[in-house]
């Protein structure tokens, strides 16, 4: 793996929330946010950032893109030369893209992307070619306020890619984006991946991600859980080596496993279909299946969606992290070192 | 592109798309009413004012007509620039132009420009269009530097109550509270101010409303330097050499440098601060 492009180190955001006393009417508390973060991002790779609703993944975006302040830590970067070097304004290196933008009001979209274009200080000779980048050459007299939601996605990677990033931050991306603009959508990101473009896509859909990231970043209450090639970070947590299974009649998973080092995970059966998903040696279990007259229809390697990498990665119940997702409040998971009362 | 150039080009395309809204197409009627309509009814010759007074040249009967200005085109500020944050905070755009790498300082010098001159572009178009009713119904027109003080304090003005409502969308989270803030303090200042400066009066033991009385004369006057339409008002009198109300023409033009300082200062901070 090449030098890491931009590095944060210890990185730390929490929102302010209003804490009033009588004495202090306009008092603030430190809340929820991203604490502790140690992250790389490396040229040409494609980070998923996955996390449930609440886990810091937008303010962690923001942070990438400049936008929020670093509380405590730095963030390092290679944009220049090879050593890394502190860095005051990362909006110049880093394209952003927010989620769902209600682009709106009488401006062209043409005329947004020369404001913007204005603001980056960059040459609105780009915009033509964006506009064709991401389908919106016939659309560009339109005014804002007339374009449907996947048009507007559209016009925020526009937005996002005007300045050449080093670095681009796609915040849940695929909303809104109908199959065909998703599929090339993908296309565009594994394109700028191959042209050296880090960038890092949020998404609490972890099947959406599969097959267009190289790494993955698991974050929950504002903490880093772990990260690395999706392989790796599978590994770690004990979630590899998982195949579904499917197949017509009837199926004896008990008798079937029953000599076999393989764990049974989920077992679905009707009248006519069967389908489990188990870990371990696919090739044992084929021939187990066979030898039994097991009637196969398929049989595929399967990822652990997100419910699953999080409880193998916070050792809590699907319960818990449900009931913990909604509450806002920032419960220190690991290490971090925060007051008793926040 | 350099940082004036580009602020001035932002400042452009917000101005264009204010100017080209219904809002402002709902106010110019407004406008026209206060505006050139107070011109005409002032400077009608035969016209006797509360106290037997006449207005007896172009420049008084523009002080008159002013009152458009306090009521009408302060009002239309506020309307104009009240949303000039928090809309773009609710619809996520705010997001986009921040991550720009354009200072955000220059952003908020680039928003108040574009707003000012939204509402300062009718505004001065209709204040010619005074000059001229006056100029057709009394046969003068005011002196140049009489002009030039009443365009200026006009400007002055009508920025003032922009930057007012603009630090209002700022902390503002939605519309309805932005437009609360801006019209509340639109109201205050040409409302109540008359309350506060009776009740400040009543706890010296100034003869309220006294108009003949030199303390209430003198302490009205110095409490208006602490409201804009106050100093805006001492400012076109400092083109009335009839009148005197014990404020010297430097102490005016310092609240003015204030007033247009602080919050212009206030707006620039709060934008470093803010949040999407």
């Amino acid at each position: 793996m090449a030098e890491a492009v931009l590095s944060f180190i210890d990185a730390q955001h929490r929102h302010p929330l209003p804490d009033p006393k009588w004495y202090k009417p306009w008092d603030k508390r430190l809340g929820p946010g991203v604490v502790g973060l140690n992250l790389d991002l490396y040229a040409g790779s494609v980070l998923g950032l996955v996390g449930p609703n609440g886990a810091g993944k937008t303010t962690l975006l923001r942070m990438m893109a400049g936008i929020l302040p670093l509380q405590k830590g730095e963030v390092k970067a290679r944009f220049h030369s090879d050593t890394p070097a502190e860095v005051d304004d990362l909006r110049q290196w880093v394209g952003h893209m927010p989620e769902q933008v209600r682009w709106q009001g009488r401006m062209t979209v043409r005329d947004i992307l020369i404001q913007l274009a204005e603001m980056r200080n960059v040459d609105q000779t780009r915009i033509d070619g964006l506009l064709g980048l991401v389908g919106l050459r016939g659309r560009q007299d339109e005014a804002l306020n007339n374009l449907s939601q996947g048009m507007r996605q559209r016009l925020s990677i526009a937005a996002a890619l005007l300045g050449s990033p080093k670095v681009l931050l796609l915040d849940e991306p695929f909303n809104g984006l109908d199959p065909v603009a998703s599929q090339a959508f993908t296309d565009l990101v594994r394109r700028l991946a191959s042209k050296g473009v880090s960038v890092v896509i949020s998404s609490h859909m972890v099947a959406q991600l599969e097959g267009l990231v190289d790494r993955i970043a698991l974050l929950h209450r504002g903490q880093l859980l772990d990260e690395g090639p999706m392989e790796d970070v599978e590994r770690r947590l004990d979630l590899d080596g998982r195949y579904a299974l499917s197949g017509t009649g009837e199926v004896d998973a008990e008798h079937l496993f029953h000599d076999l080092d393989v764990e049974l995970l989920d077992l679905q059966q009707d009248d006519s279909h069967w389908s489990l998903t188990f870990r371990g040696s696919p090739l044992s279990v084929l021939q187990a299946a066979m030898a039994n007259d097991v009637s196969i229809t398929s049989w595929s390697p399967t990822r652990p969606n997100l419910v699953e990498w999080l409880c193998a990665a916070t050792g809590m119940s699907v319960e818990d992290i449900s009931l913990d997702v909604a509450s806002s409040a920032l419960l220190p998971m690991k290490t971090a070192e925060v007051g008793e009362d926040e | 592109m350099n940082d004036l150039k580009r602020i001035f080009s932002v400042a452009r395309r917000i101005r264009n798309e204010r100017l080209s809204g219904i809002r402002l197409k709902v106010m110019l009627p407004i406008l026209i009413l206060f505006l050139p309509g107070l011109a005409w009814g002032f400077s009608d010759p035969d016209i006797i004012l509360p106290g037997g007074h006449q207005p007896s040249n172009a420049m008084e009967v523009l002080f008159y007509a002013s009152l458009g200005v306090v009521f009408g085109a302060t009002m239309c500020a506020v309307l104009m620039a009240f949303d000039g944050v928090s809309r773009d905070r609710a619809s996520g755009m705010l997001e986009v132009q921040l991550a720009q790498p354009m200072p955000r300082n220059h952003q908020a010098s680039a928003l108040i420009l574009g707003h000012t001159q939204s509402i300062l572009i009718p505004v001065y178009a209709l204040l010619f269009a005074c000059l001229g009713v006056v100029r057709l119904r009394m046969g003068e027109w005011p002196s140049l530097q009489e002009t030039v003080v009443y365009v200026l304090s006009t400007g002055l003005v009508v920025l003032w109550y922009t930057l007012f409502a603009l630090l209002a969308s700022t902390t503002a989270r939605e519309q309805g509270t932005a437009i609360a803030f801006g019209v509340g303090v639109w109201f205050f200042f040409t409302f109540l101010w008359a309350l506060v400066t009776s009740m400040v009066a009543y706890a010296s033991g100034v003869p309220v409303g006294e108009a003949n009385d030199a303390s209430w004369v003198a302490l009205e006057g110095m409490l208006d330097l602490l409201s804009p339409n106050g100093v805006y008002h001492h400012l076109l009198e400092t083109q009335l050499p009839s009148v005197d109300r014990g404020v010297a023409a430097w102490q005016v033009w310092i609240g003015a440098v204030l007033w247009t300082a602080v919050p212009w200062w206030a707006l620039h901070k709060r934008m470093e601060a803010l949040v999407p």
